[in-house]
């Protein structure tokens, strides 16, 4: 049982065994099998290359014959004595003839004629001495006629020492005489071109042999003898013979064993020689089919273009360093802004170096974007060709910038396109700076001038409201009967303070008109009567002076004209004023004259001339500028130096023209030219009728209208000394409030006031229903200036007076507006003011001593006889009677003097002195009015000084 | 190792010992291919170990003498299967010393996959032959076998004498002396 199962296992593992090496085998046989198919393909390969291998051979074997076949020359065979025995078929194609027509014949039948002996010889000695083969080459004659040209081999066939035959192969080589004869004439036109250049050429053998060789090169080598005869010679040591010639012989030497060594072409070597001669030098080594076969020597003389050049690079060096010095930096620019060419300079500007800026775009590079717009704008000029230049800022390469005059030009090639352009750069950093610096500095300038102006103009205003006060308290104090010495102060006082307050006039005025803010006034005035005004004003003035102030008109002077009379007025007193400042005695003449009249316009020429100290002539141009006095130095007369200046742009602010004429201590002419319209209205002073005031001074009333208290106190003091009664108004406003509760006989009214301004108060008293809407109304202005007293004017004021005003102005402002006969008496400003010693008790002590009786008899008998006759002045004005004013004033005079009233006396004489030279009534009043107050104070203090004596 | 190695084992086992024993062998050895061997397979040589293992525990012979014993077989064996190769060596010496060049190279020809030892062959003089065995199997004496077999096959007596130049037997020294 158990081998049983035994047995079993056995067989079973048997069978796994066998099933197992099965599988194996399968897989064995399987490799085999894959490798026998690859055995298979591997065979069938072999088999196919041998395939292949055979058809190439069939191939080239076939070849080969064709060869054979197509062999071209022409073989044959010739009996010692020269006939053809044997010739193959080629010589038809070759020669025409087919082998029977020539067999049989002699071979020189065929040679062209004149061969054939040359010919005969050669081969009879081939022959003769048996050598064995021979090359010759001849002409024949083909069939057709023609000439071919054969070169042949022939061979000897001896047999035992004999010629038995010669065996020839002879080819047709026509074409290859041809080619040489071509070739012998190129060769000959070559060298014949060589010998002739204008270049030293020398063709030597790779053994150094000369071979051609020409004049020239003997001529710039100083080699004595005949090119021809140089063929051939041994040119290994010419190097060394001619090396002297140059300046540099050991590295002429040098170079030439160099280049023979290196055997590469080298061309236009420059060469200096010893006689200042300059060679270019070619070397070109000859190769055929890759052998060295020799070499050229070209030597060219340059010289001439070598100074050329050199004196071009010179230029250039020139030029060159001329913009590196010149502090302009340039570049070059390719049509896309892109850096081609930057110069040393530039490069030094912008802190780069040339090597960073190439190929870069510059405005990228360069330019602030702010700047972008100019740049663009100049690029397109210069792409229409046109060169610009402008001024841009540039960044340099730290970031910082520079200001620069940027130029640019374009770039135009040989045919006129444009290709690029050329940017010149200046640096004006520095200008740049100092105008910035100068433009902020007349900057800083104007505003100072501005407001130096607008200070002035302030402080002027300012400085004339406490000047006002100053001059009128002036007034007021000659009033309190100061003792001489205070007088004398007071004097200084009060031409200290006009002088202060006529400057500040000037000022205000100029400010005015360099500002421009004075209008022309255009209305109807009495020119005539301006003219005489103005000459009565001065004659006052000058009364003491032995000036004579003379007035003629042109006789077609009349009636009225349009124009700006306040103005003028100003203009005539500047000039008149002048000339009576400078003038010591003598006269000053106004001359008037209608210089030329055409529909509307006449022109009236005003003329004043003096006998004064004269201007200088160089100084004349002078006299027109602002601030500049030619006052000769020392002259009692102080100015502004403001007054001509003015007077001058008033007259041209009217269309006029004021000139000069002045000769040194002869005197002065000033002409000014005004253009007036005539006027066909009567003038007519105001819309409305003023009514006359009250004529008792006692009962009128005046409202006086002022904001500033010492103006108030001035205005009121004088006002209470001539017993006028009146109400005062701080303000505007109420004044026009008491314009509604009372009626006035006059007003006076300030002009700048707080609330409301003298003109809205005086244009509310016109237009308003009111008590005193027809009462006469005086501006008291604070400023002289023109334009506020036509404004005055313009507002419906009658009439103004300029602070400060004297007493005397005061007063006449208001006789002229009350019409009243019994005045009181006025203070003259330009007079002396009555004082407590108006008695010259000196005058009575020279005259009488101490002898007081007959003092007192004296003044009892004034005031008995001469006292009464003063009345009669009145009388004799009223009537015009001049004459008998003359003499009573002459008769009066000396019983002053005898009571010792001088001044009185004085002022008698300016009566007498008036009245002979045909006066005006109103200058002789005054005169009158002044004698007949201090008349009144005299008298007292005489009967006051008659009770004293009488004690 | 090569399937013969293992079908040749298991011949001679059955020879000495009768099939039952091989029956033993391979049902009680640790056998991965289940005991079933074909001369042209390949297997684990660690299945020949374990063959031998089990029958050293049965036989009680030791392994060394068991693998002398197998080696001598196996060459006569290899006479007969593989005569075209060993009758090209006219003596021992020279079969011996071909071994490695040539019959080494000739069996790797047909079983490329075969895991041969390596032999330095020395020959200080015409009676003595050093060989040099090296071999990760350590199957030296199986080595020592095939040598005595070589030896009989050529009817060659000689001493041979084995040095162990490695403790787990990987190199051994053979000296054969005439």
């Amino acid at each position: 049982m158990q081998d049983i199962e035994i047995l079993q296992r056995r067989v079973e593992r048997e069978r796994k065994a066998r099933l197992q090496a099965e599988a194996i085998l399968e897989e064995k046989a399987l490799q085999l099998y894959q490798v026998n198919e690859q055995l298979r393909l591997l065979n069938e390969n072999l088999e196919q290359q041998v395939i292949e291998g055979g058809a190439k051979l069939q191939k080239s074997e076939k070849r080969y014959r064709q060869l054979i076949e197509s062999v071209q020359d022409i073989i044959y065979k010739i009996s010692p004595t020269g006939y053809f025995t044997f010739v193959n078929p080629v010589v038809e194609q070759r020669l025409g003839y087919c082998p029977d027509e020539i067999i049989g014949h002699h071979f020189t039948e065929l040679v062209v004629p004149e061969y054939r002996e040359k010919l005969v010889n050669f081969y009879w000695e081939m022959v003769h001495f048996q050598k064995e083969s021979t090359y010759n080459d001849f002409p024949v004659y083909k069939k057709n006629g023609e000439i071919a040209w054969i070169g042949q081999t022939v061979r000897l066939i001896e047999i035992e020492g004999n010629v038995v035959e010669l065996v020839a192969v002879a080819r047709d080589i026509t074409e290859q005489v041809a080619t040489d004869d071509a070739l012998r004439t190129t060769q000959t036109r070559l060298s014949t071109l060589i010998t002739n250049l204008q270049k030293g050429v020398l063709v030597e053998d790779e053994n150094r042999k000369i071979i051609l060789v020409n004049q020239l090169f003997c001529d710039l080598f100083e080699i004595p003898a005949p090119a021809e005869t140089l063929i051939g010679i041994d040119c290994s040591q010419s190097a060394e013979q001619s090396k002297y010639l140059f300046i540099n012989p050991e590295e002429f030497a040098k170079q030439i064993n160099d280049l023979l060594a290196k055997q590469e072409i080298c061309i236009n070597e420059e060469l200096h020689m010893v006689n200042g001669r300059i060679l270019e030098r070619d070397y070109i080594p000859i190769f055929l089919e890759g052998q060295y076969r020799g070499h050229l020597w070209k030597y060219a003389d340059v010289t001439e273009q070598f100074l050329a050049r050199e004196q071009i690079r010179k230029s250039e060096e020139k030029y060159r360093g001329i913009m590196n010095n010149m502090e302009l930096g340039l570049i070059e620019v390719d049509k896309e802004d892109r850096i081609v060419r930057a110069y040393d300079r530039f490069c030094l500007m912008m802190g780069y170096t040339e090597e960073e800026l190439i190929g870069k775009g510059a405005s990228d590079l360069f330019l602030p974007p702010e700047f972008r717009g100019i740049f663009e704008q100049h690029q397109s000029i210069r792409s229409e060709g046109r060169a610009t230049s402008y001024e841009v800022q540039m960044m340099k390469k730290d970031g910082s910038r520079i200001w620069v005059i940027l130029s640019g030009a374009p770039i135009m090639d040989e045919h006129g396109n444009i290709v690029g352009s050329m940017g010149i750069h200046y640096d004006i950093s520095a200008r740049k700076h100092l105008e910035q610096e100068l433009a902020l500095a007349k900057e800083i300038a104007e505003e100072a001038r501005q407001a130096e102006k607008q200070f002035l103009a302030n402080m002027s205003h300012e400085i004339r409201t406490p000047l006002n006060a100053i001059i009128g308290m002036t007034h007021l104090l000659f009033d309190t009967r100061p003792s001489k010495q205070q007088y004398e102060y007071l004097d200084i006082l009060k031409s200290s303070a006009d002088f202060l307050h006529s400057l500040i006039s000037d000022l205000l005025d100029m400010a005015k008109i360099e500002a421009g803010r004075i209008e022309v006034q255009n209305h109807p005035f009495d020119l005539v009567g301006l003219l005489r005004t103005t000459q009565r004003v001065f004659q006052i003035k000058l009364e003491n002076r032995p000036i004579e102030l003379d007035l003629m008109i042109d006789g077609r002077i009349s009636g009225n004209y349009l124009g700006d009379d306040v103005m003028l007025n100003q203009i005539l007193l500047n000039i008149i004023g002048n000339a009576e400042k400078f003038t010591e005695e003598g006269t000053i003449e106004m001359t008037v004259k209608l210089k030329k009249e055409d529909n509307e316009t006449c022109w009236i020429e005003f003329k004043i001339a003096d006998t004064g100290i004269g201007i200088p002539k160089e100084k004349l141009e002078l006299i027109f500028q602002k601030f500049k006095q030619v006052n000769p130095q020392g002259h009692k007369h102080k100015g502004t130096g403001l007054g001509l200046s003015i007077t001058k742009q008033l007259v041209e602010l009217q269309g006029g023209t004021l000139t000069v004429k002045s000769y040194e201590g002869e005197g002065t002419t000033f002409t000014f030219t005004l253009p007036f319209q005539k006027s066909d209205t009567e003038i007519v002073k105001n819309d409305y009728t003023i009514e006359d005031g009250t004529a008792n001074l006692e009962l009128c009333n005046l409202l006086v209208v002022e904001d500033n208290i010492m103006n108030q106190r001035y205005i009121s003091g004088l006002l209470n000394k001539w017993n006028i009664p009146f109400t005062i108004a701080i303000d505007g406003r109420k004044a026009v409030e008491q314009a509604h509760k009372q009626h006035f006989d006059i007003i006076l009214m300030d002009i700048q006031m707080p609330n409301m301004d003298g003109y809205e108060a005086t244009l509310t008293i016109r237009n308003t229903n009111n008590l005193n809407q027809n009462t006469p109304i005086v501006a008291l202005t604070a400023s002289a200036m023109i334009d506020q007293k036509n404004k005055t004017k313009s507002v419906g004021m009658n009439d103004f007076i300029t602070k400060p005003f004297t007493p005397s102005q005061l007063l006449s402002v208001i006789q002229k507006f009350l019409k009243v006969e019994n005045l009181p008496t006025p203070t003259p400003v330009s007079l002396p003011e009555p004082t407590s010693t108006l008695l010259d008790f000196s005058r009575l002590k020279e005259l009488y001593g101490d002898d007081n009786e007959y003092i007192l008899d004296m003044m009892e008998t004034f005031l008995t006889d001469a006292l009464p006759d003063f009345s009669e002045f009145q009388a004799l004005i009223n009537t015009n009677d001049w004459v008998t004013l003359s003499k009573l004033a002459h008769r009066l005079k000396p019983s002053l003097g005898m009571v010792g009233l001088t001044d009185l006396e004085k002022t008698m004489a300016e009566i007498e002195n008036q009245a002979r030279k045909q006066p005006e009534a109103e200058s002789l009043q005054l005169l009158l009015n002044h004698v007949n107050t201090q008349l009144e104070t005299g008298v007292k203090e005489i009967k006051r000084e008659i009770e004293k004596l009488k004690l | 190792m090569k399937g013969i190695v293992f079908t040749e084992f298991l011949d001679m086992v059955e020879q000495n010992f009768g099939y039952e024993m091989v029956d033993t062998l391979l049902n009680e050895s640790e056998l991965p291919s289940g005991g079933i061997y074909t001369s042209i397979g390949t297997y684990n040589h660690q299945e020949m170990v374990n063959l031998l293992v089990t029958l050293n525990m049965r036989t009680k012979t030791p392994i060394s003498q068991l693998l002398r014993t197998f080696g001598r077989y196996l060459f006569q064996r290899f006479t007969k299967i593989y005569s075209h190769l060993i009758d090209e060596a006219p003596d021992a010496f020279s079969f011996l010393g071909s071994i490695h060049n040539y019959i080494h190279v000739e069996v790797r020809k047909l079983y490329p996959d075969a895991e041969l030892p390596h032999f330095d062959i020395e020959q200080p003089n015409a009676n003595t032959l050093v060989m040099h065995y090296s071999s990760v199997r350590s199957m030296g004496d199986l080595a020592y076998g095939l040598i005595e077999g070589a030896m009989k096959h050529y009817g060659e007596t000689a001493t041979i004498t084995q040095e162990l130049l490695q403790e787990d037997g990987s190199q051994i020294k053979f000296v054969i002396e005439k």
